[in-house]
């Protein structure tokens, strides 16, 4: 039905527009104080402080988007410096560990078979063969039958002094009051880690073997010297 | 006494002027009320939609748009649905009418036309007990149409619907009326 013949049907519908104006006029009246009421009603919310709270809440969400933005990265907290940078302090430790084997397998809790004294005894025999060609050299023509003997006792020597002296360092190493030590990850060691440090170790343990075996040669060809 | 333009007393409202508070008050205070009495039932609760609406509009009156709508239709607006949205939180219960199987819309238009044009107070009377049964939102919306006499766009905007639908409902509402006279005379 269109307006058109809903406005004609307004015109003919004379009974319905009838009772619909009485029922209006038998309607309750607005009470005349209703306004008046109202208007005081109107002029107490007005005279309320109208608290705005808007800005309040943006400005703690500002506060709180820039606590976000500010606050530095979990890594760049003050205990997580230490943390950060204790791997970054303790890479060249964990070569060293390579090194030094003992201290890897007590942190890491890997077995390391052989390497373990190995580059140790390497960089002491190193030192030990310097020193001891020193001595050859000079007293090249009085050397002994048993030569290599001290010379490998002063290797055991400086092994045993090593070898007291780095639970030493691993103790304090251990003893201190540093997080990454008592933090769990610390404990562990990435596979690459792990395949490097055996890696290492092999090779150590090779050179060992190599210089070991020059010794022994160059101890044999001593005793073949003295002999003749 | 001088009266004031809707455009003057926009300009008031829009300052918080109390003179244009209360100068709209005494120019759409009785339509608002009257409109407000017609969908919320008992004076109190008519009186509490009354002044919701009032303060509505006075705190709203910024959003007021003159190009969607008059004055007078945006606060029809906000009476509508304030009174609907009383109703609704209140749960205020009405008793109407209900034609659930369509019985209504079978009905011929001239047998309906014939009982609402032709001059009769016992028909005025008959339609005026029928009114009475009629929900409050088509009740509201026959009473926009035949007394206030306003157009399906405006009845259509205070309703926040379109005018076929009004148009629609207002047609049904008509022969609705009737069905209930018919029942009532039985």
């Amino acid at each position: 039905m269109n307006e058109d013949k809903l406005n004609t049907l307004r015109q003919q519908d004379a009974n319905l527009r009838d009772a619909i104006r009485l029922d209006e006029m038998d309607r309750p009246q607005m009470p005349v104080d209703l306004n008046a009421r109202l208007m005081k009603r109107v002029a107490t919310q007005e005279k309320k402080p109208r608290r705005i709270v808007w800005p309040w809440i943006a400005a703690a969400c500002v506060a709180g988007v820039m606590m976000i933005w500010l606050t530095p990265p979990k890594a760049e907290t003050p205990t997580d410096v230490v943390a950060e940078n204790k791997p970054a302090v303790e890479q060249p430790a964990i070569n060293n560990k390579v090194e030094e084997p003992e201290m890897a397998k007590v942190e890491s809790e890997a077995p390391v078979p052989m390497p373990t004294p190995v580059k140790v005894r390497k960089a002491q025999v190193q030192t030990a063969v310097a020193k001891r060609d020193a001595a050859l050299l000079a007293q090249e023509t009085k050397a002994e039958q048993p030569a290599a003997k001290p010379a490998v006792d002063e290797v055991h020597k400086d092994l045993s002094i090593v070898e007291t002296a780095k639970p030493q360092e691993k103790m304090v190493t251990l003893t201190e009051r540093d997080i990454p030590i008592t933090r769990p990850e610390n404990y562990k060691y990435t596979p690459e880690e792990l395949a490097l440090m055996k890696k290492q170790a092999n090779e150590a343990y090779l050179k060992w073997a190599q210089l070991e075996l020059e010794i022994a040669k160059h101890n044999l060809e001593q005793t073949a010297q003295s002999d003749y | 006494m001088t009266t004031i333009t809707d455009i003057d007393l926009l300009q008031g409202l829009r300052k918080q002027s109390p003179k244009a508070q209360q100068q709209m008050l005494e120019r759409y205070g009785n339509d608002v009320f009257a409109q407000v009495a017609r969908l919320v039932p008992g004076v109190e609760n008519a009186e509490e939609v009354y002044q919701d609406v009032f303060i509505k509009v006075f705190r709203n009156i910024t959003m007021y748009d003159a190009e969607k709508s008059s004055l007078r239709t945006w606060i029809s607006h906000i009476a509508y649905n304030e009174s609907v949205s009383f109703l609704r939180h209140k749960k205020v219960p009405v008793i109407y009418y209900e034609d659930r199987e369509g019985e209504a819309e079978k009905l011929s238009e001239s047998e309906v036309e014939a009982t609402f044009g032709q001059p009769n107070p016992e028909t005025v009377q008959l339609i005026r007990a029928a009114l009475k049964h009629l929900p409050p939102d088509e009740r509201a919306i026959i009473t926009m149409f035949y007394y206030e006499e306003m157009s399906l766009k405006d009845i259509a905007y205070v309703t926040e619907s379109i005018p076929t639908t009004v148009a629609s409902k207002l047609s049904r509402t008509r022969k609705k009326l009737y069905k209930i006279i018919k029942m009532l005379q039985s």
